[in-house]
């Protein structure tokens, strides 16, 4: 069954058709927007299930959109990175299921613009999830803008106080980003005369005459996608973005969105790694640094915040450090662990965010002082806050763990030692920040009657909190299956072309 | 004293974009990689190949017909994001018509809200009005032929639409942009993608495949002009509603 072709084309454009179609079941019914989008990504979901099972029982493997060959037409290649389709179609279902409730809380949240931010959270995902399966450069770029631009709308929707000047500084920094890519992308069809990755690299390696415009577009292509990373000192769209959002939104941008950066990242890798054309020890050093630099930097800012969700934006911050130091460390193990970490911190960033967002929902209060003893009150949204606090700290068995450990065991396998003690370091202070909100919500005595008077959520907002945290701890029972799942690809990815 | 730093810093990257802008190949270097790759196969086996003579129009809507449908995608997405942010704000005449029901009055303080236009120019615009029409039909129906097409098309008929906004109220977009068609016709170009492309995996095994066997070329013909008329459509759809709301806030 997973054979079927189609499902490749089937996963892109099913989003999208929903997308365009969510205005018009508004038209029929008005509260079908966000049933119309579950149903939509259910149907995506069940063909990324498919793609992931063909994809680990055959490897990677190509659908040729109009049945034109590979250089001329555009490719969709899935291959083990592009397993991250799974996981955003999870999060993307959780997120709507949540928002159905949610939404109706927000302030300036008319029902008029109910079918157009689901279109959007369709969109967002269904451009995500292009970004990821697509071989062809310029198909990238594309995909690259749908999700960019439904993003910075999925700020400013939930019309919260800054959310407006939040989503402008993230659509300046997405915008100029976005452009850097384009000029690379440009640089490498003028070298190659080509816009397929594969056919990219190959030509690439065989490229003779000045090398200057490759070097510039390698440059072009990092800075560009380690912004939309948001990794220091680019981050400073992300904490008020992602702050600002509805906890939903914050969800998918926080857990998804900013992976993509690193997907493009691990796409440029594999064409310069391919081509062989430069050392990229430098590159590499770089995003080590940088990498090292973010995960202090954002834990150090993270445990300054009051505001939890300004907190968690912050952390964000921290882990994608985590996973760009895992690539610049270009070691097997240490690949492997950031691989699984864009995986691992989706689920756990998504619980933490919608745990966060139900208690908001519930007492209306956000900052760690007011919520002191909603422990207490919404037990199962705060055990399930809990879980994914541990998480995130990388505590034995739960999902952060060993994604963590395999990233220190890269750092020494490539003599970086210095590296691995960063990374402990780092986990030393997000343990500080988590613990400092679990006292506030477990062991404080309450300062307001709304949070000992919070009941729990109702069961739609509930249910995604839940199975999101109790993904936390089986991914870390489970944790060996994704390591293994990966390997192949990032043998792959290190390895220059044709042996 | 940041100001100069900033200019400083952009002059000083763009050192190596321009460094890098010379070593490309030469402007028109017929050796060059862009003409003898990729594109060169378009040039020879096009016009047979992907069934358009306008070679520019092949390659966007067949051999890379997926880069095509994102980008409509991109255009349908702008829209949304507008929309989004602007309804419910009491900014936009959708808000207020639905959530006050009063509708009939907005729609009058609209006809005096249009700038006093010059009657010359209004008579001159509702003059040239058919002949727009027919302009960007051609433009649209004949861009797999000629330069030109969907794309090119929908702007001439959304700058139509604005036109006829200017001169006689808004009133005139409502058609577009506030009735049951409305979301039809903004989403209409992803959906002719999504029904051509499925058509065509019907039809040749493969997503937004065309047929090129002698019995269903013709079919062909009529799926690329069905893609073009949808992408015209949508755009203008989009650009118009644009517009309108832009005009209320």
């Amino acid at each position: 069954m997973y054979a079927w072709p189609h499902w490749l084309a089937l996963v892109v454009m099913t989003p999208l058709a929903g997308a365009a179609l969510t205005p018009i079941a508004a038209l029929l019914d008005r509260r079908s927007p966000p049933w119309w989008a579950l149903a939509t990504m259910t149907f995506t979901s069940l063909a990324a299930t498919m793609l992931v099972l063909r994809v680990f029982a055959e490897g990677p493997f190509s659908y040729l959109p109009g049945g034109w060959a590979a250089p001329y037409g555009v490719e969709l290649r899935f291959d083990e990175f592009s397993a991250v389709v799974g996981v955003i179609c999870l999060i993307g279902w959780m997120a709507i299921l949540f928002s159905s409730r949610y939404t109706r809380s927000l302030p300036e949240f008319a029902s008029d613009r109910s079918p157009y931010y689901y279109a959007l959270l369709l969109l967002n995902l269904g451009g995500m999830i292009g970004f990821a399966v697509t071989g062809d450069l310029f198909n990238l770029f594309v995909f690259l803008e749908i999700l960019s631009l439904s993003g910075y709308a999925l700020v400013a929707v939930g019309g919260e106080r800054i959310a407006e000047m939040a989503a402008f500084k993230y659509l300046l920094m997405g915008a100029v980003s976005s452009v850097l890519v384009l000029f690379a992308i440009g640089f490498l069809y003028g070298m190659t005369g080509t816009l397929n990755i594969a056919d990219v690299t190959a030509r690439l390696g065989a490229l003779e005459g000045p090398t200057a415009p490759a070097a510039v577009a390698l440059a072009l292509l990092a800075v560009g996608f380690v912004t939309k990373a948001a990794i220091f000192p680019l981050h400073v769209w992300l904490p008020d973005a992602h702050a600002a959002a509805p906890s939903p939104v914050s969800a998918v941008l926080s857990g998804l969105v900013v992976k993509l950066g690193v997907i493009g990242m691990i796409r440029t890798y594999r064409i310069y790694y391919g081509a062989g054309l430069f050392d990229l020890t430098v590159l590499n050093h770089v995003l080590m640094w940088l990498g090292a630099i973010s995960i202090v930097m954002g834990a150090f800012f993270a445990i300054f915040q009051e505001d939890v969700k300004l907190m968690l934006a912050y952390s964000t911050i921290s882990n994608i450090g985590y996973i760009i130091m895992g690539l610049g460390l270009a070691t097997t193990y240490g690949v492997i662990g950031a691989s699984v970490h864009i995986f691992n911190h989706a689920l756990i960033k998504a619980t933490l965010f919608l745990a966060v967002g139900a208690i908001i929902y519930r007492t209306g209060y956000r900052t760690l002082s007011d919520l002191r003893g909603v422990g207490r009150a919404m037990p199962l949204t705060s055990v399930a806050l809990s879980i994914g606090a541990i998480s995130i700290v990388g505590i034995p068995p739960t999902a952060g763990f060993l994604c963590k450990w395999y990233i220190t065991l890269g750092a020494f396998e490539a003599n970086q030692p210095l590296f691995g003690f960063v990374l402990v370091f780092g986990a030393l202070l997000i343990f500080v920040y988590y613990i400092r909100m679990v006292n506030a919500f477990y062991f404080r005595e309450p300062i307001h009657a709304e949070v000992t008077e919070a009941r729990e959520v109702p069961v739609s907002m509930l249910l995604p909190t839940l199975v999101l945290a109790s993904l936390c701890l089986i991914m870390g029972v489970l944790g060996r299956i994704p390591l293994t799942f990966i390997e192949p690809g990032v043998v792959r990815l290190l390895a220059p072309l044709g042996g | 004293m940041r100001r100069p730093i900033a200019i400083a810093l952009v002059l000083l990257s763009a050192i190596p974009l321009v460094v890098a802008v010379a070593g490309l190949p030469a402007h028109g270097d017929p050796s060059a990689p862009v003409h003898t790759h990729v594109s060169a196969h378009y040039i020879e086996r096009g016009a047979e190949e992907a069934g358009a003579t306008n070679l520019v129009t092949g390659v966007l809507l067949n051999y890379r017909g997926l880069d095509a449908a994102g980008e409509v995608t991109v255009i349908f997405t702008a829209l949304i994001a507008v929309l989004a942010i602007l309804l419910g704000t009491g900014t936009t005449p959708e808000s207020t018509a639905s959530s006050r029901g009063a509708s009939d009055r907005r729609g009058a303080d609209r006809e005096s809200t249009v700038a006093p236009v010059s009657p010359i120019v209004s008579f001159v615009v509702r003059l040239l009005a058919p002949f727009i029409a027919l302009y960007a039909a051609y433009v649209i129906l004949h861009g797999h032929v000629t330069p030109g097409g969907g794309f090119q098309g929908g702007a001439i008929l959304a700058g139509l639409f604005i036109a006829l906004a200017m001169v006689l109220g808004t009133r005139a977009m409502q058609p577009v942009a506030r009735t049951a068609l409305a979301p039809w016709l903004q989403g209409a170009a992803v959906l002719s993608f999504v029904v051509v492309g499925t058509v065509g995996a019907f039809l040749t095994g493969f997503f937004l495949g065309f047929p090129a066997e002698p019995p269903l070329h013709l079919v062909r013909e009529l799926l690329i002009i069905a893609l073009e008329v949808g992408i015209a459509i949508g755009g203008a759809a989009v650009l118009a509603t644009i517009f309108l709301h832009m005009e209320a806030s």
